[in-house]
């Protein structure tokens, strides 16, 4: 009988059967035909296994010379871990990935940075410690490589020849490319199109009504995706040089709402920091839609870490969430507990728990009482709120903290008077009344007294009917929760992407605050840093002459409050501010999936250029298929649109043009880690393969780097070719390829703090990157060999002996918890006009011009409530991969066996579901672990990009793999927001796409 | 508590018997046929004389998150459809209260095989170091073994067109290294060792821990251990089928079908 995978119990008996025939015949037809002989195996014993990398014995290490490993990061999901590349020397072909044992995200413990290569190999072999370094690598990562010689993948730059979206292009050369889009013309026989060098116009306004939108350069928008090491510092360069100000990255699709509501939490809308637990060290973590090992960044690390807590230590933990995550398994029994939540309601469930702990006053109260960093210091402890702060009530000055100077006032708990929050240790935490300051009379409330107002706006059993969960089942967490102590924590992500997601993560850290976990060891932190590279001891490789400072209105509307437009001041003026002509989002930093519709809208102006680097916001953002698609084919919406991509994806099938780019461990880079890790780490990589595709002149690869470079040069903008790198002592340094850059980059990594040992010709030699001597003898002189220490083990990575400090972390988050964030406090919705709460509040799923689903989309009509949820195998980026099917080939329809009852379906049958906008088909799979009338699809299939569709280039048909089409893209089905015209459903505070919680329909076919 | 010392107990005993097995049925009656190969006494047909590898599953640090699954396939070159191993992932009782199940699952490189002694050409056997190997230059690909194996792990290799399963990465092992599934595996639950070694991590785990095997009624003997197995999952381990396999039939990918239509499967 044919071996098959997955075999869920679920199955009817019909469905069984049936798979079982089709399996046996298969095998018994093959082995009956004897005299067909096949393929001769490499080996009798070992088949066509490759040969190990290295032998390792009692005589010691022995390097096979048909191979080199090299150490890189794979960047096939956003978690970026470091790994190894094993690489077949004859034929510069990739054959295996493996661990990076040097790096946190693949290894834990990880190997003292300062192990040889070479023990770094022996260690990890039967004579060394493997099970105390082994390294690995997620079934994403171990196949992510087959990628690179995909059929599929774009090596020449291409050209469009029809319309826009019918997949139909011709090859042309880089430079025709370049000239095209720089001088513009009649370049698709449609009529006139603007080159870049017309578009870039640093003078002229965009809008002669509203001058702070800034000149005409910000016709110009580039998408990118997660910073991959590239982006920051090419497309940045390119930007600031070029004049545009429009630049987003994929936030707005993936996590924004978790971000923004942390951002809010942490009071850093600068730089969007969040938090993580200390998964290994937690006593009791409570997961509100992340469960680790299923979902959550960092992927491989949080997965590792809860098995050993679950096995070796003492962690026990809640995932709520519409679906039973792998997190569970029924080997560990009593420490992990699920509790299944209707979509979308987590901040019902969370505001509830909340109510508990304040009105049973559970809290850490002498926590809470410390007003300052002062006192914090005083009292020993690691991290400290604004609880006690005092919000102003008053018309005038609402929302503000009250202050004297910049320092905030606060109740002296000692004497109950008014003092400046830096004199006092412990201060009152619940007070609302009026205070006097400077001569004047202020009503005040303070930060807790707002929130415990706000979590008893509704009853225990409103929020319990909200969500699905039982009170009794609220009162057990909470106690649970903070008998914890320090040591108890809360994870949110994905699961927020709805349209009151930033309240929800806002709700769910502050339950963090209420323990004061935040910088404790089994606690919430920040992560560990990461050591300097693009800015450090040698370079600052952002700094060049020339740059253009423009400050202006974004494209998405982000960043800017509606109430500093000349709109507002007219409308003012006659006595209606509100509504704006569309929502703004003054504290959001950039909104991928508004940047289309705001150009066809022309609010706030209109785009020239769309220029994209490995986007696919048409795939990505729930909605778009109904609207996105269509406007994106119109070049009237978008004049010229310039993809870079290895691919053709769902979203670059509309491109005018496509430029080749370096896919995996072709291409240069540094990231950092970004959460959930407790000690400095930078993973970098460089090219271990020779990239596939063409080629410029000068010999580099075509790709977003070699690029961006050409194009800067071709418009002359400052920061390109000769001085246009400065370093620390006044030299110049021209910038014509990547390594230029990066080898620089790298040689800050390696100078900062106490700079790494000298490389030894051993390291070099096996960590596969001798042919890079000649340029980093070149570039970093006498760094050079510090410079190869850190490429030969693939980053710096600080030891974990550093982790802790005691009971507290080493890295801590410095800056004060936000109990109450003046910032959104003092803002209102553009739509409603209706002020943002300050602290966490609920709402119901809503539209931005306040209409609730349930109001517009009643059960009774759309009885079921759809959610998507995050693969442990599928990352978006892997389509192209052919090894991917054989994981997961198709993604279903999950629904409750008792809810499928309700319908009269059944396990396997073909399901229509359907939103009010749009409709998708696929097979249902039943489980219990989903939520009653809830619809859950695994998100990542349903491709109609990268490989999933036939393409014509120069006439030539290349087909399609059909394969990659099954499953389903539940985005497909998501909503409209009537309430802004035209628009996708977007959280109502920081606008990140609603992609959870839609209520739909479901039907046999 | 009674309940575990018992049963720990009985599994030390247990473990002492199979490696006392080994030594002996190998040399018995695991083949009778001739092998050139072994009979030269190639390394890699002897295995390493004096070790006795086995495999530990700790389910309660398995995630089921398949990268064991997806470095084989790559590392062992298996065609398209076909695995060496693979996780499967299972629910165990109803809503509100279900629980997640894993089950890896591989050659069990038992010490009685059911799959030797079918074998007509001796193309398989065990090596001295326990790994049951095949020899594809040997095996005529009749399917003795596959349907011998009572375990489902053996397949047909349609490249090959011999039998082909998990060797436990013998070209690594042999080497010093460690099978790829080891190597690779996030939560740490594949342990892989000599149990020979009283030093080994194997060892110790055995001795620390109650283990179960697979259907230990078919007497097979298996070296594939598993701590933290629960009993319900063997029935539903050998019963139930692949929902995938029904929407690729559904969806016209599956290999009769497309076999049947006369038409290749396009797979970019």
């Amino acid at each position: 009988m044919k071996s098959s995978r997955r075999k869920f119990l679920l199955g009817s008996g019909a469905v069984v059967a049936a798979a079982s025939v089709a399996g046996y015949k298969e095998t018994m037809s093959a082995v009956a035909t004897l005299s067909d002989k096949g393929e001769l195996a490499e080996d009798s014993i070992y088949f066509n296994s490759p040969e190990a990398e290295y032998s390792v014995s009692k005589d010691g290490f022995v390097p096979n010379k048909d191979y080199k490993v090299c150490a890189s990061t794979c960047i096939g999901c956003t978690t970026q871990c470091g790994i190894r590349v094993k690489v077949d020397t004859k034929n510069d072909t990739v054959v295996r990935v493996l661990g990076n044992p040097y790096n946190l995200l693949s290894s834990d413990p990880w190997l003292p940075y300062d192990t040889s290569i070479k023990e770094s190999y022996t260690l990890l072999s039967q004579h060394g410690k493997f099970e105390t370094y082994r390294s690995n690598v997620c079934a994403r990562g171990n196949v992510a490589f087959d990628k690179i010689t995909s059929k599929n993948r774009v090596l020449k730059p291409l050209k469009r020849v029809g319309k826009r979206g019918e997949n139909k292009w011709k090859e042309i050369e880089i430079e025709q490319l370049i000239d095209e889009i720089v001088n513009g013309g009649d370049l698709f026989g449609e009529g006139h199109v603007k080159g870049l060098k017309d578009v870039r116009d640093i003078k002229t306004p965009i809008n002669p009504d509203e001058p702070i939108f800034g000149p005409k350069s910000n016709g110009l928008n580039f998408i990118g995706t997660t910073h991959e090491g590239r982006f920051k510092i090419f497309i940045h360069r390119f930007l600031k040089s070029f004049g545009t100000v429009n630049v987003q990255g994929h936030t707005s699709n993936c996590g924004l709402s978790m971000r923004a509501g942390e951002a809010a939490f942490l009071g850093n809308f600068k730089k969007y920091p969040h938090l993580k637990p200390d998964f290994e060290n937690t006593e009791y973590l409570l997961s509100i839609g992340t469960p680790p090992g299923q979902a959550g960044n960092p992927f491989k690390r949080q997965g590792k870490l809860l098995a050993r807590a679950r096995t070796e230590k003492n962690i026990e933990y809640t995932i709520v969430s519409p679906t039973q995550g792998n997190s569970d398994t029924i080997a560990v029994g009593d420490r992990s507990h699920w509790i299944p939540i209707v979509p979308g309601t987590d901040l019902a469930f969370v505001m509830g728990l909340l109510q508990i702990i304040i009105n049973n006053k559970l809290y850490n109260d002498g926590y809470l009482r410390i007003p300052s960093a002062k006192a914090m210091t005083a009292l020993n402890d690691a991290s400290w709120t604004n609880a006690t702060h005092l919000i102003i009530q008053d018309e005038t000055d609402f929302g503000r903290v009250l202050k004297e100077g910049k320092v905030p006032l606060v109740l002296d708990a000692t004497d109950n008077t008014l003092k400046p929050s830096t004199a006092v240790t412990q201060a009152v935490l619940d007070f609302e009344g009026e205070v006097q300051s400077g001569g004047k009379t202020y009503h005040v409330q303070t930060a807790f007294h707002e929130l415990a107002r706000n979590v008893n706006e509704h009853t225990l059993d409103a929020y319990a009917k909200e969500c699905g969960v039982s009170v009794e089942k609220m009162q057990e967490i909470a106690h649970k929760f903070v008998s914890h102590g320090r040591k108890a924590s809360v994870d949110c992500h994905g699961g927020t992407m709805h349209t009151t997601g930033f309240y929800t993560t806002y709700a769910v850290m502050m339950l963090g605050a209420m323990v004061g976990n935040l910088n404790y060891k089994g606690g919430m932190s920040a992560g560990g840093g990461a050591y300097k590279d693009f800015v450090g001891k040698r370079y600052n490789l952002f700094a060049y002459k020339g740059k253009t400072k423009i400050k202006s209105t974004r494209i998405d509307k982000a960043r800017m409050a509606y109430e500093k437009t000349n709109e507002y001041k007219q409308k003012k003026a006659q006595g209606k501010p509100y509504p704006a002509k569309d929502t703004w989002y003054p504290f959001t930093n950039a909104l991928e999936s508004e940047v289309v519709m705001n150009s066809a809208k022309g609010y706030p102006y209109k785009l020239d250029v769309l220029m994209t680097a490995a986007a696919n916001f048409i795939y990505g953002t729930s909605g778009a298929n109904a609207k996105v698609e269509k406007l994106l084919a119109d070049p009237k919406n978008i004049p010229l649109f310039v993809a870079i991509d290895p691919f053709i994806n769902e979203t670059t099938r509309y491109a005018d043009y496509i430029v080749p780019d370096s896919v995996l461990y072709e291409s240069w880079g540094i990231v950092h880690v970004w959460a959930g890790y407790q000690t400095k780490a930078n993973t970098l990589r460089f090219p271990v393969v020779k990239p596939r595709q063409a080629s410029f002149k000068n010999g580099e690869p075509i790709e977003l780097i070699s690029f961006m470079i050409a194009l800067g040069k071709k418009l002359n903008l400052p920061g390109f070719g000769e001085k246009a790198i400065k370093d620390n002592n006044g030299t110049w340094h021209p910038l014509n390829k990547a390594e230029d850059i990066y080898l620089r980059a790298f040689e800050n990594v390696a100078m900062d703090g106490k700079p790494v040992p000298d490389a030894t010709d051993e390291d070099i030699q096996l960590s596969g990157i001798e042919a890079f001597v000649p340029s980093l003898k070149r570039i970093c002189g006498a760094n050079w060999r510090k410079t190869a220490y850190v490429m030969a083990r693939g980053g710096r990575f600080q030891d974990i002996e550093e982790s802790y400090q005691g009971n507290k972390l080493s890295h801590k988050y410095k800056k004060p918890i936000q109990v109450y964030n003046e910032t959104v406090g003092t803002k209102r919705h553009s739509i409603t006009g209706e002020r943002f709460s300050g602290t966490p509040r609920y709402f119901k799923q809503r539209m931005n011009g306040g209409e609730t689903y349930e109001k517009l989309f009643p059960k009774s009509e759309y009885p079921l409530t759809a959610f998507s949820f995050k693969s442990n195998v599928l990352a978006t980026p892997m389509a192209a991969s052919k090894l991917m099917d054989q994981i997961r080939f198709t993604t279903y329809v999950d629904l409750n066996p008792k809810t499928a009852e309700k319908f009269g379906l059944h396990h396997g049958d073909k399901v229509r579901v359907s939103s009010a906008f749009g409709t998708v088909e696929g097979y249902l799979r039943l489980r219990h672990g989903v939520m009653l009338d809830c619809l859950g699809v695994e998100h990542g299939l349903g491709r109609n990009g990268e490989g999933a569709e036939d393409v014509t280039i120069n006439g030539k048909v290349i087909p399609g793999n059909a394969r990659l089409r099954s499953g389903i893209d539940i985005n497909k089905i998501g909503l409209l927001d009537k309430s802004r015209g035209l628009a996708t459903v977007t959280d109502f505070v920081c606008g990140s796409n609603a992609r959870h919680a839609m209520p739909v329909k479901i039907e046999k076919v | 508590m009674d309940e575990k010392n018992s049963r720990r107990d009985f599994l030390k005993k247990g473990l002492s018997a199979t490696a006392f097995a080994t030594l002996v049925t190998s040399q018995a009656e695991a083949f009778s046929m001739q092998n050139p190969g072994r009979d030269a006494k190639d390394a890699k047909y002897i295995g390493q004389v004096g070790k006795h590898f086995v495999m530990v599953l700790d389910l309660r640090k398995c995630i089921g998150c398949q990268a064991c699954t997806s470095v084989c396939k790559v590392e062992n070159d298996v065609p398209d459809e076909q695995y060496r191993t693979f996780v499967t992932e299972t629910e165990v009782g109803e809503f509100p209260d279900p629980r997640k199940a894993f089950l890896p699952q591989l050659c069990n490189h038992c010490a009685d095989p059911a799959c030797v002694p079918v074998c007509p050409t001796g193309a398989t056997f065990k090596r001295e170091d326990g790994i049951v190997v095949v020899d594809n230059t040997v095996c005529w690909g009749c399917g003795y073994c596959i349907n011998a194996c009572p375990y489902d792990k053996r397949y047909f290799n349609e490249r090959t067109k011999t039998a082909d399963k998990c060797n436990f990465c013998a070209h690594r092992v042999d080497k010093g290294l460690l099978p790829a599934c080891v190597e690779t595996c996030i939560g740490g639950a594949r342990i892989f060792g000599d149990v020979n070694d009283k030093t080994s991590e194997v060892y110790q785990v055995l001795q620390q821990f109650p283990t179960t095997v697979l259907k230990e009624a078919e007497g097979t003997n298996p070296q594939v251990f598993y701590i933290g197995l629960d009993s319900r999952l063997e029935e539903l381990y050998s019963t139930t089928q692949s929902l995938d396999d029904v929407v690729k039939a559904e969806e016209g990918f599956n290999r009769e079908w497309m076999k049947a239509r006369g038409e290749e499967e396009n797979h970019g």
